[in-house]
């Protein structure tokens, strides 16, 4: 006989133990909706309702009224205009005023202009904002692959604060132990399980023109190297595609062959040239911002810390890097796919002249095709 | 006052400990500890606990386990630089890698570099073969069949496939299984997803059915017996000779429900068979992944197990610039 003392124990506990896990966790209850998107028995299904949303607006700001051209471009009017001096006096100002808006709403004019001359390039932070407007004109003018029909802004990646929240640090190699390994840099902040996973992987192919092929593509063993390590790379790097993006692997992949591009979505061709995107943006653009303004982080995940002109922090102190999330900010589509660019055409167009990007053709450059083909 | 005693009315006897038989050939220990009952433990088992027997094997058994978990242990703790409140935080992230790819099978490469993991994966084997042998040995001893220690021996056949007889087929012992909660895990979705989804797999299907199945029969098994207790179901030993009503409801049972039924005895088969069975396929299974196949969904389309679907509209009709249909797997220099 089970002792009644025992009894009471054990349904006090029950009760206890239910009450913890009704009661201390936060439970949400997200609609089982899905939306399939491959033929019926492969459950290439996507639970948007699911998805975490993350906390930045996730609606364009309504554009600014249009305003009546000057007949005068601005390179003629003001000093020291080079990446918009074709552009109309007038819409010059109108775009000024929107960058604002978009970046530094509390800060004002100040954050990139010093005092009375505009013109002065004394702060970093007018320096950075040359770059990135170029960097947004060469995207909506080259990557229309990815980006068209709603183009890219400034808000696209900064949702109204200095430094867009989701930006990727890369974090210095740690020191090596003599006796003991280093261990895998797993997300300690996150949020979600996709979220947990390192970044080791990143660098290889947001940054590096690293094929994303680790599955055997015979049936049997034919002399290929294998390794396991690729694929765990190539799997954290995805990680950070879903969740950046707010997907799972269905979006674009039927997973029983990740590697077939007959059994994948269209989206798969969007995320192809996204990755060359990325690619060039980190290379050529948010390198240098970078080297231009080196930001320095309290701890490795810190990314609301202004922007410091930092001489004793090196590039491997902290830059922020362009990933998925970047702009995504975990949706399918940023901001829902709205249409930013027609209400300003000023930020399409040709970037500075760059040893590096004008020889472009339409996406894909010529070295990067033949890695990718080797 | 004599009651009838089953299952569901045990009676918990605290009186002189029972008479244990004489060890022929002790060599080392023998039995430790003084016998004592515990109430608690009378309600899910026997009421006397000890005493236990070591031996010489089990003695080593637990020094070589001990080694192990100190090696996985210590190294965790230093890799959060000694830090415990760090170490519980990072306990599920924390790991022992096996050597890089470039060490091959190399018995003693830098211990920062799978040095630990061959050290520690050592001695684990070394205690798990001990306890083996302890097992083996001690049915021995009591002259009982050694079914229980062929059983254990087929899960340590899974064992050593993924951690020493696979790695050493592939020529690395990069290919083992790291040491690890959230790695280990992490391995097996990435090993599923390198040789192309193990689920095609005719092994690791069968290895699901035994597992599946195993459960399934000891639910139906444990069912029945308890439901038969009543009538003295619970002797289930006794009546695989000497058949009684528990034996005959029971198979009756079975026999209306789906038109046949084991017997007292062919249940036990079922069941420890489906038990030993999942974990011998899931062996083959994983041995021959990567050694005799590199791809289990183009094997399955090869042997017409891999339906095609259909297309999904939409779809640009050429690859994107720079996709071939069949790229290298050559490593490159960047993975590590």
């Amino acid at each position: 006989m089970i002792p009644s003392y025992l009894k009471w124990a054990a349904a006090a506990g029950t009760v206890v133990g239910v009450a913890f896990i009704l009661a201390v966790p936060k439970w949400t209850a997200p609609s089982a909706a899905g939306i399939q998107v491959g033929p019926p028995p492969t459950s290439m299904i996507l639970f948007p309702q699911g998805q975490k949303v993350e906390p930045v607006s996730q609606l364009p700001p309504p554009p600014l009224p249009p305003v009546a051209a000057s007949g005068q471009l601005s390179k003629a009017v003001y000093k020291n205009v080079q990446v918009l001096g074709d552009v109309d006096q007038a819409e010059f100002m109108r775009l000024q005023e929107a960058i604002t808006q978009w970046v530094a709403p509390k800060q004002g004019c100040g954050f990139c202009h010093t005092g009375e001359d505009y013109a002065s390039d004394a702060k970093p932070q007018k320096i950075a904002a040359r770059l990135m407007l170029s960097m947004t004109r060469t995207i909506n003018a080259d990557w229309s692959n990815h980006i068209a029909p709603s183009g890219v802004t400034c808000y696209t990646c900064h949702r109204g604060q200095p430094i867009p929240a989701e930006t990727w640090f890369p974090q210095p190699p740690k020191p090596a132990k003599p006796w003991v390994a280093i261990q895998q840099p797993y997300n300690e902040s996150a949020d979600t399980v996709r979220k947990f996973f390192p970044d080791n992987g990143w660098g290889l192919f947001y940054v590096g023109n690293e094929n994303i092929s680790g599955q055997s593509l015979s049936a049997l063993p034919d002399n290929q190297v294998h390794a396991v390590i690729v694929v765990t790379r190539i799997y954290e790097m995805m990680m950070q595609m879903s969740d950046g993006m707010g997907v799972n692997c269905g979006f674009c992949h039927n997973s029983r062959a990740f590697w077939d591009w007959s059994q994948s979505t269209p989206q798969r061709w969007t995320a192809y040239y996204a990755l060359r995107q990325i690619r060039e943006l980190n290379n050529n653009f948010l390198l240098k911002l970078a080297e231009a303004i080196p930001m320095k982080r309290a701890r490795v995940n810190e990314t609301t810390l202004p922007v410091i002109p930092a001489s004793e922090a090196g590039i491997q102190n902290g830059n922020g890097l362009a990933v998925c999330a970047t702009c995504h900010y975990s949706q399918p589509k940023p901001m829902g796919g709205a249409d930013v660019i027609s209400t300003y055409p000023s930020l399409v167009g040709s970037p500075l002249p760059h040893p590096d990007t004008t020889a472009q053709a339409n996406s894909v450059p010529a070295p990067r095709q033949e890695a990718e083909a080797k | 006052m004599a009651r009838f005693h089953t299952l569901y009315t045990a009676i918990q006897v605290t009186g002189p400990e029972e008479e244990e038989i004489p060890i022929e050939g002790s060599t080392f220990g023998g039995r430790l500890g003084k016998p004592i009952t515990s109430r608690l433990l009378g309600i899910i088992g026997e009421t006397q606990v000890f005493p236990v027997y070591l031996g010489i094997t089990g003695v080593l058994s637990l020094i070589c386990g001990f080694i192990a978990i100190e090696i996985i242990g210590l190294n965790f703790l230093a890799a959060v630089d000694w830090n415990v409140v760090r170490f519980i935080k990072m306990l599920p992230f924390l790991a022992i890698q096996p050597p890089p790819a470039k060490y091959g099978l190399t018995l003693f490469p830098p211990l920062a570099e799978g040095g630990w993991w061959l050290l520690a994966g050592f001695f684990l084997t070394a205690s798990i073969l001990l306890w083996w042998v302890r097992m083996y040995r001690r049915a021995r001893a009591l002259g009982m069949g050694t079914h229980v220690a062929w059983a254990f021996a087929s899960a340590i056949w899974l064992y050593l496939v993924l951690g020493f007889i696979r790695p050493i087929c592939m020529g690395s012992w990069s290919e083992a299984v790291p040491f690890g909660i959230v790695e280990h895990l992490n391995w097996t979705a990435t090993f599923s997803v390198r040789y192309g989804n193990l689920y095609y797999n005719p092994f690791h299907m069968l290895s699901i059915v035994f597992l599946y199945g195993s459960t399934l029969l000891f639910a139906m098994h444990a069912g029945t017996i308890l439901a038969v207790t009543p009538f003295g179901g619970d002797r289930e030993a006794h009546e695989i000779a000497d058949r009684g009503t528990a034996m005959e409801r029971s198979a009756l049972f079975w026999r209306w429900t789906m038109g046949f039924n084991a017997n007292f005895e062919s249940i036990h088969r079922w069941i420890y068979w489906f038990a030993i069975l999942t974990t011998i396929t899931g062996g083959i299974g994983i041995l021959i992944t990567g050694t005799l196949v590199d791809n289990w969904y183009l094997w399955g389309v090869k042997h017409g197990i891999a339906p095609d679907y259909a297309v999904i509209s939409g779809r640009p009709d050429i690859l994107p610039p720079g996709m071939v249909k069949l790229p290298s797997l050559a490593t490159p220099e960047g993975f590590r």
